[in-house]
């Protein structure tokens, strides 16, 4: 795929998005809303899963910092939104850093342990002190992004796509090969002269900053912050398949696959109960038999 | 795909034809609530049967009652998502919404922004209620169909104030999960109790997500207290068969939402025996006119017993199409001023909403006149009423295991 | 007297971990698989026995027993349907079938725990005592289940390590876990050993399942909490170590007790995960790792 060709063609994908208020319900906008937060999730975890080669179990504590920072300082201090959120943000490299850490240490499954354990120790610490962070379910905010579908569906697009093109040009660019390169076999990019842990630690920061930012946009857009919705490792898991879903080291495809699977749940919604369960059939089956996911698929045929 | 094509083209000529002869559209009633426990389930079946019932005599001025269905998984952001739908796409005039204090916290600002009338028929927490005496314009449209925590706590006090004095109860633990709705619950326990004459001699709170309640019971029983005082519901189950099984010597008392509905006694494998919860309705007493014949057709159409947010909802949808009559329109504004003025006697007793001036706006009034609570007590798998002495049907009654000072 | 409680209860819970890890980490030292359908196959062979128990009317036995066959059925089920299509498959590359493997038993977990949910609901469930009522052990009053609980765990734990070291399929398990490509040379199928390494893993997970639902109940909700428990312990003990595993189960199992026992039973997994994550920097083989 050349570069020349993408970017234009991304921007209008975006620019036709960006036309959707006119002409669709607000029901469907709340819900591409909600796929486009998710979409900068997944897009996140694909950049350290996809490129740096890092199994992350736990998006959802990079992504429960920066909810839990924006939504604590706007419902004790009612800090302004912006502030909030760049606060979360930056509380979430903090924490992408403290993940950093073992990931240059450990491999495999150990790491994959220790994301998990990440997210129920932060779990753990919301429920402690649930006297101040609300607890199981949650804090209510007093502000919010905005009440009409049309606003916030805008402010979700737009920054969705800023996220993505930074990802998905970080990912073409010489720091994305490097990336993948030590991702696939770190001494061999060491032996090439990279400094493996510079480029790892900087895909750490990113991916925590973009999942932090959007993590504490999802929060101000529904009007509270809750461990279901921002910390949960179901939340975690949701993102992981929205990006295999889509196709890994794509960047584009997490974001395809996330909004896929919050449209799919909210159609099988009037299967009730059973929803989560036929969406996650749905999900097994594209990754045992499409396993380069929809956009491998479309980019690749079924080569490997 | 074909069965959706016949759908349409069913429904469109069936439209064509019909249209002449219908009054108006139907008036949508939302319903948001975790389908999957036992709680939940109850809200959307009781609006069912109330549904059924409005339209079977008639609607509301010709117009029938529609209930559409929101699971919100116990979530609050699928709970809030599921109001913005209800309120842009299904466009309901009102919404019965969930028993859990922290989902309903979520949506009163919600209900606020987009308008959109809202009743909660099992969430407890007082702050439901001082959140529109505090700022009754943006949140009017919140009503609170449920005792709030404070009155819950009183209700039990009250009730043990009657049974204590024969079962030698002097000192008390005050057991509750720790969650939203058990804070201002707490609070009056520990306020409640003494007045009444029993000694709270510790007080612990528990994580919705404890599996092993054998320390908690150990440190309790350590403790030497005459009752365990509970305010439990999001767990129910297996601290009940815990006790049980464990043989814990001290009886329970309290909130304990989970074994108001008919299927905790097979859940517990019948570890529920002897456990004493408060409710404001109970499945074998007539409360009103009206209770008995609601749980009849509610078992019979579910066959099980409604759990307590059965009774409310079930209500709910009655004094809402009520207001939508009185009001005579869905106008959100008028809606709620025809909410204010509710008096309605439905299943639970007489319904009236407190006014802007108490603490507890537009939370349902609770006295002995209105809506007042009762113990109750699972005796050889069956519920029985045993305070107030005026309704009760049964005396009360422990497991072999549990030691009371009185009998 | 406190201490002697906390003796008595961990050694129960404790077991019940062990069973509940060993089949898991099984699993990984033969085929290198993480199943992370793990508590979702142990659950629905709680409910199972309590459907049969109840519903069913085969009694408590009979239901216990149901219980069981349903945690093997579905573990063989979960192999033949999501692990081996995975591990086969053409289509996916060598270096990703690890990743592949966990997302496929990760969304089987969640379809699994989804019909429970759906057909039972999430409400928990406890499956009737095989023998109720309290034994009195030096002034603690211990449920007779709890005791019933220790003793098969001990039993199903013993039966495996006789498996293991005096028979000769379990002569070929354990080279299957040391040296998989020799084993094939010399004739034996490794499909064939994989699917009753997975017999065997779902007659303990469904034996653990059992138990934990008649000792202290289960529901549709505890699926992800048990296979994060069971990670960590096979983790803390060494993945692939059946030994570790046990250690393990004990260290997760007491300090847990400890924590719940000195009046903080709302953080009684947080010690645990704090050792988890210092034993993962120091000695990231785990107690009794072997790679």
């Amino acid at each position: 795929m050349l570069k020349s060709k993408t970017f234009p063609s991304l921007v209008g994908i975006l620019l036709l998005l960006a036309l959707l208020p006119f002409g669709v319900s607000g029901y469907i906008l709340g819900l591409l809303t909600l796929g486009y937060y998710t979409a900068v999730f997944a897009m996140s975890w694909d950049l350290l899963f996809g490129f740096a080669g890092e199994v992350n179990f736990g998006p959802s504590f990079l992504i429960g910092v920066g909810a839990y920072t924006a939504g604590l300082l706007n419902h004790y201090y009612t800090w302004p939104i912006w502030a909030c959120v760049i606060s979360g943000g930056a509380m979430s490299i903090i924490a992408g850093l403290l993940l950093a850490v073992p990931a240059l240490r450990l491999k495999g499954p150990y790491f994959g342990l220790v994301t998990l354990v990440a997210v129920l120790m932060l779990q753990n610490f919301i429920v402690l002190f649930a006297g101040i962070t609300g607890g199981e379910i949650g804090l209510d905010l007093p502000d919010v992004l905005a009440v009409d579908d049309g606003s916030n569906y805008w402010i979700a697009l737009a920054f969705m796509g800023v996220s993505g093109l930074i990802l998905f040009g970080l990912s073409r660019s010489a720091v994305g090969l490097i990336l993948q390169a030590s991702g696939q076999d770190a001494v061999q990019a060491g032996a090439l002269g990279f400094n493996v842990t510079k480029h790892k630690l900087a895909a750490f920061c990113i991916s925590a900053l973009f999942s932090g930012l959007s993590g504490a946009m999802l929060i101000f857009y529904e009007g509270t912050v809750s461990v279901g919705t921002v910390v949960d490792i179901a939340v975690g898991v949701q993102v992981i398949i929205a990006a295999v879903l889509g196709g890994r080291r794509t960047i584009l495809g997490a974001a395809l696959g996330a909004v896929f699977l919050i449209g799919m749940g909210e159609m099988l919604r009037p299967l009730g109960e059973a929803s989560t369960f036929v969406v996650s059939a749905i999900a097994l089956v594209t990754i045992m038999f499409v396993p380069g996911g929809f956009l491998g698929a479309l980019l690749h045929g079924e080569k490997r | 795909m074909k069965a959706s094509v016949r759908l349409l083209l069913a429904a469109s000529v069936g439209a064509g034809l019909a249209a002449p002869a219908m009054a108006a559209d139907p008036i949508k009633i939302g319903v948001i609530a975790e389908a999957s426990s036992i709680s939940g389930a109850a809200i959307p079946n009781a609006a069912k049967l109330a549904a059924d019932e409005i339209n079977a005599a008639g609607g509301v001025n010709g117009r029938m009652i529609e209930i559409v269905e929101y699971d919100d998984h116990n979530s609050a952001a699928d709970a809030v998502r599921a109001f913005q739908r209800a309120s842009s796409q299904d466009h309901v005039s009102a919404v019965i919404a969930s028993y859990v204090s922290e989902v309903v916290l979520a949506l009163e600002p919600w209900s606020g922004r987009l308008k959109l009338p809202m009743v909660t028929p099992g969430a407890a927490s007082d702050v439901i209620s001082h959140r529109i005496h505090d700022d009754y314009a943006a949140n009017k449209y919140t009503f609170h169909g449920y005792m709030a925590s404070t009155f819950l706590s009183d209700s039990v006090c009250d009730g043990m104030k009657a049974i204590a004095p024969n079962l030698g109860w002097k000192k008390a633990v005050v057991v509750s999960e720790d969650a939203a709705w058990t804070i201002p619950l707490d609070e009056e326990y520990l306020k409640c109790l003494p007045k009444i004459g029993i000694d709270v001699i510790d007080h612990i709170r528990m994580s919705p997500d404890t599996t092993d309640f054998t320390p908690i019971f150990n440190k309790i029983e350590g403790e030497k207290p005459d009752v365990m005082v509970t305010g439990i519901s999001h767990i129910g189950v297996q601290p009940t068969v815990q006790w049980h099984d464990q043989q814990v010597p001290i009886p329970m008392i309290g909130i304990s939402s989970q074994a108001t509905s008919s299927t905790f006694y097979k859940d517990t494998n019948g570890a529920a025996e002897g456990v004493i919860y408060q409710t404001i309705s109970a499945p074998d007493v007539g409360v009103t006119p009206k209770t008995l014949p609601f749980v009849k057709a509610y078992e019979k159409r579910f066959n099980i017993t409604p759990a307590y947010c059965g009774y409310t909802t079930y209500d709910e949808v009655y004094y809402i199409a009520d207001a939508i009559k009185r009001a005579g329109s869905t106008d959100p504004d008028k809606m709620v001023d025809a909410l204010e003025k509710t008096s309605f006697v439905g299943t639970i007793g007489k319904v009236e909403f407190y006014g802007k001036d108490s603490q507890f706006t537009h939370a349902i009034k609770v006295s002995p006149e209105y809506i007042g609570g009762m113990l109750v007590q699972w005796q050889g798998g069956k519920q029985v009423t045993i305070w107030p002495n005026d309704i009760a049907n049964a005396k009360i009654k422990f497991p072999a295991f549990v030691k009371t000072g009185g009998n | 007297m406190k201490f002697l409680q906390i003796l008595v209860d961990g050694f129960a819970i404790s077991s019940l971990y062990g069973v509940g890890a060993i089949g898991f980490t099984l699993i990984f030292g033969v085929s290198g698989v993480l199943n992370l359908s793990h508590g979702s196959i142990m659950v629905a062979a709680a409910i199972g026995a309590w459907a049969m128990a109840g519903d069913l009317g085969f009694g408590a036995v009979g239901g216990a027993a149901g219980g069981v066959a349903v945690g093997v059925a579905l573990a063989l089920i979960t192999y033949t349907l999501v692990v081996r299509p995975i591990q086969t498959s053409s289509r996916i590359a060598r270096e990703e079938k690890e990743i592949f493997v966990l997302t496929g038993t990760l969304l089987w977990g969640i379809m699994v725990q989804e019909a429970l949910a759906y057909l039972f609901t999430s409400n928990p469930k406890t499956v009737r005592p095989l023998i109720a009522g309290v034994v009195d052990i030096f002034g603690v009053r211990t449920p007779t289940q709890e005791i019933l609980t220790a003793l098969i765990s001990w039993a199903a734990i013993g039966l495996l390590w006789l498996l293991v070291n005096r028979t000769k399929a379990g002569k070929v398990l354990l080279a299957a876990s040391i040296n998989p490509r020799g084993l094939t040379l010399l004739g034996f199928e490794l499909p064939t050993i994989y699917f009753w390494v997975w017999a065997l893993y779902g007659l303990l997970a469904g034996v653990a399942g059992v138990l934990l639902g008649s000792f202290l109940g289960v529901s549709s909700d505890n699926v992800g909490q048990l296979t994060a428990s069971a990670f960590s312990i096979v983790v803390l003990g060494g993945l692939g170590s059946v030994t570790g595993s046990l250690i393990g189960a004990y260290v997760v199992g007491y300090l847990e007790t400890i924590t719940a026992y000195s009046g903080a039973p709302s953080i009684r997994t947080v010690p645990v995960l704090l050792l988890l994550v210092l034993v993962v920097y120091i000695r990231p083989q785990g107690l009794m790792g072997r790679r």
